[in-house]
């Protein structure tokens, strides 16, 4: 299989110089099988290129893709609106995310093209679309690629993925905060906790079990993509904001025994240099006592190669 | 009175090594008057950068205070509105305008975009800073940071666009984002906001093929522009808001183009200008 990233930010695309290398667009990865199977995880501002890329299939009315969304935070959702197979009649797209008591699925998506913020409805979209609404732990085939979930710990909740075919499997963990100093659940936490204090052992084991839920998820993957957007001082200022740092996201995959770890979801005011500088911290903090876990940091442009083709 | 470009891209941020010149930041203008007040015009993604150099001022203090003018609310004029930190500093205070049939309703469209679904920081009323918000009365003026304001719609995707003049004593500034005029050019109520100004802000988000290309999509070409700039004899033309997938090298031709065009069509008086980001202008 081929993992190619097309958006590697989190919160909001961010243009210009300072991110040139690593690149603005926010949150989404393709893979793709050898067999042609197209998966798409998360539709941030990186979608769009995607779509061009599909570009005389897609004109054609040819392309099937199925879409993976972690959760509906605008960073994962903004680009597809400017996806642009979209507007084709013959196109099919599949959108997968977790159910909700308070919302469809549908609505999410629909309410984003509405009057008064898109010129174009969703219902103009010429291309056939389904939703398909999953439970935390679901599992499941997209024709020969494997999918299974897990729980997050974010404001209005996440879902990690595990996809698996060719003989490997890739994880996207994002967006998540550790699983230690607050739970969240569906709202967001107006005032950030203080660190290190004691939690209601009903958090506790609740967090116990995302946590165990999701080094599950990544047992012996051949790559993780973790959601890395905090240093230690933005996780000690705004910890109720669901994000980790790259020791968080170390300690995951050492455990799960994973092959490799992509730092992913940077945080916009993270410049190039910035990026270079934690990738080499957390190889570092990788290889200690003898790790063997090998740390990227994602770019736009990433291609990885797993498995067979 | 001094404009500042904090982003001037449409529909969509476009990052990426070919952007970076002109900026790939959605719009975003901020004007000085001569008072020293702030007038903010929309809140696309360059709100981000327009905030952050704030904060080390007054509005890192709690001691701001600026007005937001909104053309409309499509993505790329709102988006960066829940990024723009002073917003969540105390003591700052932000009055909004914008076109809607109510305030209430203009509350609602900036609410919507911070419903937890789509963004952790729950409501408006929990920002931090003082924000009243107004619908807009088109035609009649009204009164910001000194300056006199007058706002009226431009054709545009399902509801228009609302087009800004701001009047700072005998200096006057016109912001025309997004608009698709029909063939026969700007409506002559347009004609009359931008009569004289000294800069006209103006959609020219298309090369005068894919302004023809595209015509249902609500904006301009460069063609357009010049041809509002020349009708209004304004003193500089600024073109604004580029296509997401126009390279900086596309965006000189444009320029080029309007300069041509400019030239040709009896505007040779007119000075023209491309936004960029960064970039600032003084009248």
């Amino acid at each position: 299989m081929r993992v190619r990233f097309w958006g590697v930010r989190g919160s909001l695309p961010v243009p210009g110089q300072k991110t040139e290398r690593y690149g603005g667009n926010t949150s989404c990865v393709e893979v793709r099988s050898a067999a042609g199977t197209r998966v798409v995880v998360d539709a941030g501002t990186g979608i769009r290129k995607l779509g061009k890329e599909l570009g005389t299939d897609a004109d054609a009315g040819r392309t099937d893709v199925h879409l993976l969304i972690s959760h509906t935070h605008w960073d994962h959702i903004q680009g597809l609106p400017y996806f642009s197979p979209l507007y084709q009649r013959g196109n099919k797209l599949s959108v997968y995310a977790r159910k909700r008591d308070d919302l469809h699925l549908h609505a999410v998506f629909a309410s984003q093209t509405d009057d008064p913020y898109f010129p174009v409805p969703f219902a103009e979209a010429q291309a056939e679309i389904a939703f398909r609404e999953l439970t935390d732990s679901a599992k499941f085939e997209i024709a020969d690629v494997k999918v299974a979930c897990a729980r997050l710990n974010h404001p209005y909740i996440a879902t990690a993925y595990r996809l698996t075919v060719d003989g490997a499997s890739v994880v996207y963990v994002s967006d998540t905060a550790p699983f230690t100093d607050i739970l969240f659940e569906d709202e967001f936490v107006e005032r950030p906790p203080s660190p290190g204090a004691e939690l209601p052992a009903r958090d506790r084991q609740k967090l116990a079990r995302m946590r165990d839920g999701v080094v599950r998820l990544c047992a012996g993957a051949d790559l993780v993509i973790y959601d890395t957007m905090f240093t230690s001082e933005d996780y000690q200022r705004i910890p109720h904001y669901g994000h980790s740092r790259p020791s968080d996201a170390v300690d995951i995959c050492r455990e799960a025994d994973a092959r490799r770890l992509v730092l992913f979801h940077h945080a916009p005011e993270r410049t190039d240099t910035e990026i270079d500088g934690i990738l080499a911290e957390t190889r570092t903090l990788a290889a200690r006592d003898g790790g063997a876990l090998e740390v990227m940091a994602a770019y736009e442009g990433l291609d990885v190669e797993l498995g067979r083709g | 009175m001094e404009i500042a470009f904090w982003g001037v891209r449409g529909s969509i941020p476009a990052p990426g090594p070919s952007t970076v010149r002109y900026g790939g930041n959605t719009s975003c203008v901020s004007l000085r008057p001569k008072n020293g007040g702030l007038i903010v015009l929309d809140c696309g993604t360059g709100a981000r950068n327009l905030g952050m150099t704030l904060m080390e001022g007054v509005f890192g203090q709690g001691r701001g205070e600026a007005s937001i003018l909104l053309s409309h609310a499509h993505w790329d004029h709102i988006q960066g509105f829940p990024f723009f930190v002073p917003l969540y500093q105390p003591g700052n205070r932000f009055h909004i305008f914008g076109g809607a049939q109510s305030s209430a309703m203009l509350e609602g469209i900036l609410e919507g975009q911070m419903a937890p679904q789509y963004f952790p920081v729950q409501t408006l009323k929990n920002m931090g800073a003082g924000i009243d918000i107004a619908a807009i009365d088109e035609g009649a003026a009204f009164q910001v940071a000194g300056c006199t304001v007058r706002a009226r719609t431009n054709p545009h995707g399902r509801a228009g666009a609302l087009a800004f003049r701001i009047e700072d004593g005998a200096q006057s500034v016109v912001y025309a984002s997004d608009a698709g005029y029909d063939p026969s050019g700007p409506p002559p109520a347009s004609v009359d906001l931008y009569r004289g100004a000294d800069i006209l802000i103006h959609d020219s988000t298309y090369t005068p093929e894919d302004g023809r290309r595209y015509a249902d999509r609500g904006f301009s070409s460069v063609e357009n522009a010049v041809d509002a700039a020349i009708a209004g004899r304004v003193k500089r033309l600024v073109l604004f808001h580029y296509d997401q997938d126009y390279s900086d090298a596309e965006v000189d031709g444009l320029c080029a183009r309007g300069r041509r065009l400019l030239d040709e069509r009896g505007g040779r008086e007119i000075e023209l200008t491309g936004a960029a980001e960064g970039a600032t202008l003084a009248i």
